[in-house]
């Protein structure tokens, strides 16, 4: 047969149906929005919801077409609009939700086990924004960093506030990069529970992972001049050794520093500041006295160190030191030396 | 049968057994707040409210140890044989000599070894005994300023607390080290005991071990012997109780005085052994 011998022919037949996906990919990427717009352009395009709430359907067009789903058509996301106005047949859906997760599998995963999906039902568009949807490295996104205190505080008014005018807070807005915002400690698409041990806010995190990640990183202690010392020096606590156990009852980070009202130990308002500190103590030592406002508590024994304390502890370190190698080494030669000379003396004679 | 010398009264056994049973707990409890990633420690951290536990352990030791060292005392005043040992207890010139001496005789600086006879308590036993006493002193006072540091505070500064820590730690890395270098090699690892000395769970030595560890007191219980008449009571022989005979006995299936002399009828074999 002919055909099958000279296979020439479907090159140009391969081509056209190349053409012709092509076509349809084109159709599908930047697809003509102009129908959907011809009505969504209009200002005053609105509907009422189940609550009788007017709710604007107005679509800038020129906004849309900066966002970072610009050239998407609408139809990519409104996959299904079968609602009364646009309904076919007369036939009426209620499924008109944005399904985000067709293109975003990953964020979509993760999102599936954080707490507000799973007790709240809050959809994408609670955070990211409805139609112009920006990167996050835009100042003008709800997900940048300054912006998402009050994406947040849309929810959780009071934690915004306390968190604006903590020392965290205050740097964020002043510009400073690396200043954490509320996804530094609670993750972004992950956010669990506080009682849930795999949030990054659980007791057990909190001083091993979530304040240690900036206060115990050597670049961002150095950039703002602060120590590592703190949290070096409450893991050899009392407190930082038993909580390493996995003791729960002993103090973390949070317990005296406070949480979104984390303030500097300047601060009159502050959890640290001197004249409260003996009412933060209290919380678990009730007798706490003068004395253990007085004097430094994130201290680590250096002979050069600048509080007394430290110099003290220090000394004390390097002269026991000194003892238990010396009484040790001594008594550790004696007896070898012991054992030495009895093996000795202890050999088959030939 | 040998001749035995009593070394511990069963008494004195029970102290020692309180003891080392309270040290270890302490040791270990202790250790592991210190160390809590230590592959050791995970029994007490991997459990829930096991580091709320180990706490109360470690107090609870503590007050124990201290109530023994209050009944050691009370032992030491007013029985005749506490008593004795504190007067044997006493450091002298001539332990410190013998401590020189032996150290020469194992370097073979004195050639031929010299005959070293030392008394009840040799300076082993003495050095340790003192450093032990020393020891429980310094974290009783430093462990109270630890447990009770809202009580301390009314009266002192913070650093002072923080100093009680450093030493609690740093004497318990010397005790811990002490026992197990001093008190492990003498009663252990010397070669003159080894596997171990029985003392602690029969109570006396042969007299072979009282020759080598205890020469001139062992003098003194034959001198002694030879001026007075043996008794049979274990508190209250002559010089208040230092030795009694140990008479023939009826062999049981099982006991302690057989298995010991197994290890013992084992170690002689190994001791004398020519090779093949």
């Amino acid at each position: 047969m002919m055909w099958r011998k000279h296979k020439a022919w479907m090159v140009p037949l391969g081509a056209l149906s190349l053409l012709f996906l092509y076509g349809m990919m084109g159709e599908m990427a930047w697809g003509d929005n102009s129908k959907c717009l011809s009505c969504h352009q209009d200002e005053k395009l609105s509907k009422k919801d189940a609550r009788g709430n007017k709710v604007s359907l107005f679509v800038s067009e020129g906004e849309f077409k900066k966002a970072v789903h610009g050239k998407l058509s609408c139809t990519d996301c409104h996959a299904r609009i079968l609602d009364e106005s646009h309904a076919r047949k007369g036939v009426k859906e209620a499924d008109r939700k944005v399904d985000c997760g067709i293109c975003h599998e990953e964020s979509e995963k993760i999102y599936k086990t954080c707490v507000h999906r799973l007790k709240a039902e809050i959809t994408c568009q609670a955070c990211h924004g409805h139609h112009y949807v920006t990167r996050l490295a835009d100042p003008k996104s709800p997900t940048y960093r300054t912006n998402l205190v009050q994406t947040c505080g849309a929810c959780h008014p009071q934690e915004s506030k306390q968190f604006a005018e903590s020392v965290h807070g205050v740097g964020l807005f002043r510009g400073r990069p690396n200043h954490p915002t509320c996804t530094t400690c609670h993750g972004t698409h992950s956010i669990k529970p506080r009682s849930d041990p795999e949030s990054a806010v659980h007791e057990r995190k909190i001083a091993m992972t979530t304040c240690p990640q900036c206060h115990a990183a050597e670049q961002i202690t150095k950039e703002y001049r602060f120590t590592t010392k703190p949290v070096k020096s409450y893991y050899d606590s009392f407190h930082g050794l038993s909580y390493r156990g996995g003791d729960t009852f002993s103090a973390n980070c949070a317990s005296c520093h406070g949480v979104h009202d984390i303030r500097a130990a300047s601060d009159p308002k502050s959890m640290i500041h001197k004249d409260n500190l003996q009412k933060t103590c209290g919380v678990c030592h009730p007798k706490a006295s003068v004395n253990f406002s007085k004097g430094k508590i994130h201290t680590l024994a250096d002979i050069r160190g600048v509080d007394f304390g430290e110099k003290v502890v220090g000394w004390v370190r390097i002269v026991y030191i000194i003892l238990i190698v010396a009484v040790i080494g001594g008594l550790s030669f004696f007896n070898f030396m012991d054992w030495l000379r009895k093996t000795i003396d202890r050999r088959p004679k030939e | 049968m040998a001749k035995k010398y009593l070394r511990m009264t069963l008494n004195e056994r029970i102290q020692h057994l309180n003891l080392a049973i309270n040290f270890t707990i302490l040791v270990i409890t202790g250790f592991a707040l210190k160390y809590p990633e230590a592959f050791w420690a995970s029994p007490i951290t991997d459990v829930p409210l096991g580091m709320t536990f180990r706490g109360f352990l470690h107090r609870l030791s503590g007050v124990a140890t201290i109530t023994l060292g209050g009944y050691h005392l009370l032992y030491l005043a007013f029985t005749e044989r506490g008593r004795r040992i504190v007067i044997d207890m006493i450091p002298m010139w001539k332990d410190a000599k013998d401590l020189w001496e032996t150290l020469k005789n194992n370097l073979f600086l004195n050639r031929p070894a010299k005959v070293i006879k030392m008394g009840r308590f040799n300076f082993r036993e003495k050095l340790e005994y003192l450093g032990l006493i020393w020891g429980t002193i310094v974290m009783t006072v430093t462990g109270f300023i630890l447990w009770f540091k809202e009580e301390w505070l009314l009266f002192f500064p913070m650093w002072t607390f923080e100093v009680a820590r450093a030493i609690h730690f740093y004497e318990a890395i010397l005790a811990t080290l002490t026992i197990i270098v001093w008190h492990f090699y003498s009663v252990v690892w010397n070669p003159d005991v080894y596997p171990m000395s029985w003392a602690w769970i029969n109570g006396h030595l042969t007299e072979h071990e009282m020759e080598l560890e205890h020469g001139s007191e062992l003098e003194r219980i034959k001198a002694e012997e030879k001026r007075t008449p043996v008794h049979f009571n274990e508190g209250s022989g002559p010089g208040g109780g230092r030795t009694y005979p140990i008479h023939q006995e009826r062999r049981e299936k099982f006991s302690v005085k057989g298995l010991y002399g197994l290890v013992r009828h084992l170690n002689e074999s190994i001791k004398n052994w020519r090779g093949m």
